[in-house]
């Protein structure tokens, strides 16, 4: 017992200890770079903010098992043809509101948040809506005004009344027509869109 | 890529994951006990513990559908999971055999 | 009655309360006065954090109840908000408690020191009111400056943000500079290259963007690397510590340990990150990865198991402070089950798809949080008020042992269930609403309105009582435990 292998010394640990630490970091910062650069706005898996015009819809690819957001042909939101410049504001506003009016502590945003109300990532393109044609009109009233538009589906559960304006819910509904178009690897699974035929 | 669950696998799926880490720290604790008792059915224990191990892994690669380089990961569950409490035992009386003879030496002083 | 007679009776309550309670700040050196200061702090938000998670979990079954007033964002907000900092709150305490011992010197910046305490928990305050009184403001900059940044777990406003940091700081200047002054030690180097990491990452969730995918990319460096990294470093810098005190382990044998745990700990931990990275919008190589090194995981837990059995066939232990060893051992089971077992349940993408926001991540939140962070604390609060005492006897034939026994039965047992609760309704959810429904609006509620979920939920509220009466029990254990208490502490041998 009077042999002390190194592979069990203090300092041999201490030495493994910095290496693994530094090791593993510097493999996390250069997968950022990659990841942050493939994920821009405009880029292949997150689309730039101008898709807020065009059909966005989210088709199950047998051969990958997984849905894959498809892009379509123009689809103008509100009846507006939005440049990226304004397009970019209004998601922007959008994004700013479901911070501030605190969204992510009832819906879970891309599968993140509470459990209270449902998930918000392809909420735009959600069968609740009933149809294409109504779908915006709903959303803008729901967001104004939950309580008397409440979508409770059965449970007793009510969005507050946020005072979200106008203008506000616009961006919400821009940022929500935006997210559902990032690809998400999949999920969530099995998801039949307002544009699928039963 | 992945191909996910499918619905009828969700228990085994949860059920195997859970068994893995539980047989995993029972083998480890069975083997390190094993070490300090010399009971012969502790070690037998220890083993057992392992085989259930190895059932959980194949069941969770059936049911999560691994292929490819998701194989690999069951691969390394299983050899990982075996030797990771030996090297571990060895480290811990290693580790603590220095500081006895440390302590011998500066005592001598 | 009028405010001046208010105001007098509160003081005479206040009087009255410190005379029954009847603890001595002498016993303590100046340092381990001001980390019992942040014990304190600690102990009143682990009472709000369980009262506005009973509310919350009350909306679940009652959603009507207190709606418009305080409704579930809110409660839920002040729910994690408060579990977060007591933590935190918590961590800064234990290690003002061994900084003096540990360096042999006094702390350096003691009155910078109490003021960043008093300011830290005026801006806490501060937030908490504004976050029941405003709850919510517009669309635009101002609100996320000034009421909430609307991102789980980090909602602080960007100027409690600024602050929070500064404070950091100051608790960062005097670890370093009474390590200095003192002497350096393996435990100290961990713990100061940890705190640098602590204080770092945090500065990651302070910007504001609008590409959800990066938002949430560098939210998560914030969450997921202060959780399943810094924060279980620092939890072994403490516990390390507490072996040498506790249990009288010979210090290189402990330092050797910190640094394999250390390595084995961001070793998997770092990129483990991966497995938040699989469906915000980042590629697809994070699937690999994030499964890979969620197996690897629980390795660290499986060294603790062997080791522990190695040194309780080499050694009998004796210990000095009961409750403090019940709640460690209480660790040791709730951070394995928690973050081990419920965690590698449902990680890996294949079934990740259909668990990923649903109740299977509130069902492995609250065994893990509880059982890697809220037991280690406890143990630490058992600690403190024993030398608050006068460093007095503390075993399982203390006066009044059943407070001690029952709050840690009671609380385990709570959690444990709500545990168990969340995670029948978790595991229906991701059947119903996720597998079967197309994780639809019209699937979400369907799930929400099965019968198995909703007596999920009732139980769940059961069990939180449970764990709330446990906590009431735990402070009023706290507050009277080894009170006139006359036989010293046991002596610890080091072994």
């Amino acid at each position: 017992m009077n042999e002390t292998p190194l592979w069990a010394s203090e300092s041999f640990w201490k030495k493994t200890a910095i290496w693994v630490t530094a090791g593993s970091f510097l493999i996390l910062v250069v997968l950022t770079f990659d990841s942050l650069s493939q994920t821009q706005a405009g880029g292949k898996r997150v689309p730039a903010y101008s898709v807020i015009n065009k059909k966005i819809d989210y088709v199950y690819q047998k051969d990958l098992h997984k849905s894959m957001p498809v892009i379509g042909e123009t689809e103008l939101l509100f009846g507006k043809e939005y440049t990226e410049a304004e397009a970019e504001q209004l998601v922007m506003l959008g994004k700013k509101t479901t911070q501030a009016k605190n969204c992510m502590n009832c819906h879970t945003l891309l599968g993140n948040g509470a459990y209270y109300a449902p998930d918000l990532t392809k909420a735009y393109l959600d069968k609740g809506w009933v149809n294409k044609e109504m779908r915006e009109d709903m959303m803008i009233k729901f967001l104004m005004d939950p309580e008397k538009n409440a979508r409770t589906f059965g449970s007793n559960r009510k969005m507050p009344n946020l005072d979200i304006t106008e203008q506000e819910a616009k961006g919400v509904v821009a940022f929500l027509k935006w997210m559902s178009s990032i690809d998400t690897n999949g999920f969530p699974y099995n998801f039949k869109t307002i544009n699928a035929e039963d | 890529m992945i191909e996910p669950v499918a619905l009828k696998d969700f228990f085994i799926t949860f059920f195997s994951a859970a068994l893995i880490i539980m047989a995993g720290a029972s083998y480890a604790l069975l083997f390190a006990w094993s070490k300090v008792n010399t009971n012969p059915r502790i070690k037998i224990a220890a083993y057992f513990s392992y085989l259930v191990l190895l059932v959980a892994v194949v069941l969770l690669t059936k049911a999560a559908n691994f292929s490819g380089y998701w194989l690999t990961l069951s691969g390394v569950m299983v050899v990982g999971y075996f030797f990771a409490p030996i090297g571990i035992w060895y480290l811990c009386v290693k580790t603590h055999a220095v500081s006895d003879t440390q302590q011998a030496t500066l005592e001598d002083k | 009655m009028n405010a001046k007679e208010l105001c007098e009776g509160s003081r005479a309550n206040y009087a009255n309360f410190i005379t029954w309670v009847a603890l001595d700040r002498s016993n303590l050196s100046a340092g381990r006065q001001l980390s019992v200061n942040y014990f304190i702090v600690a102990v009143i938000l682990f009472f709000a954090q369980l009262l506005f998670g009973m509310i919350a979990a009350t909306q679940f079954i009652f959603p009507n109840f207190l709606y418009d007033w305080l409704d579930f964002s809110v409660n839920r907000m002040v729910h994690i908000n408060a579990m977060i900092v007591w933590m935190l709150y918590g961590f800064i305490g234990c290690v003002y408690w061994l900084l003096e011992e540990e360096s042999g010197t006094d702390i350096v910046g003691l009155k910078l020191g109490k003021l960043a305490f008093w300011v830290l928990t005026g801006a806490v305050t501060i937030v908490v009111l504004v976050y029941l009184l405003i709850q919510t403001g517009a669309g635009k900059d101002s609100s996320l400056w000034l009421i909430n940044e609307g991102r789980e777990y980090i909602e602080a406003p960007r100027w409690a943000d600024i602050g929070i940091v500064i404070v950091m700081l100051i608790f960062f200047y005097n670890v370093v500079a009474t390590f200095s002054k003192g002497k350096w030690s393996g435990i100290a180097g961990v713990l100061t290259l940890d705190l640098v990491a602590l204080a770092g990452l945090y500065v990651a969730g302070m910007f504001y963007m609008t590409n959800i995918t990066h938002e949430q990319f560098w939210w998560w460096w914030v969450i997921h690397l202060w959780v399943e990294a810094t924060w279980e470093v620092l939890v072994g810098v403490i516990m390390a510590w507490s072996l040498m005190k506790l249990l009288g382990v010979r210090r290189q044998i402990v330092t050797t340990w910190l640094y394999i745990e250390v390595a084995l700990m961001f070793g998997s931990g770092i990129l483990g990150l991966g497995h938040h990275y699989f469906w915000i919008g980042t590629p697809e190589y994070w699937l690999t990865i994030g499964g890979f090194f969620s197996a690897l995981e629980p390795i660290p837990l499986v060294a603790m198991v062997v080791h522990a059995m190695y040194d309780a066939g080499s050694h009998s232990f004796k210990n000095s402070n009961h409750p403090a060893v019940a709640w460690i051992i209480a660790q040791a089971f709730g951070n394995f089950f928690g973050a081990g077992v419920w965690g590698f349940m449902h990680t890996l993408p294949q079934i990740n798809m259909f668990t990923h926001g649903t109740q299977w991540s509130a069902s492995h939140g609250h065994l893990a949080f509880f059982g890697a962070y809220a037991t280690i604390n406890i143990a630490f609060f058992y600690l403190a008020i024993q030398h608050w005492r006068g460093d007095v006897w503390m075993n399982s034939d203390t006066a009044n042992a059943w407070r001690w026994k029952w709050a840690l039965g009671l609380l385990n047992a709570g959690v444990v269930g709500m545990t168990v609760a969340l995670l029948i309704a978790g595991y229906e959810q991701s059947f119903i609403e996720r597998a079967v429904e197309g994780s639809t609006w019209g699937g979400y509620f369907s799930a929400q309105n099965h019968p198995s979920f909703q007596s999920a939920m009732v139980w769940r509220w059961f069990f939180g009582l449970m764990t709330f009466s446990g906590l009431i029990l735990l402070i009023w254990d706290l507050l009277t435990i080894g009170k006139g208490e006359t036989r010293k502490a046991q002596e610890i041998v080091e072994h």
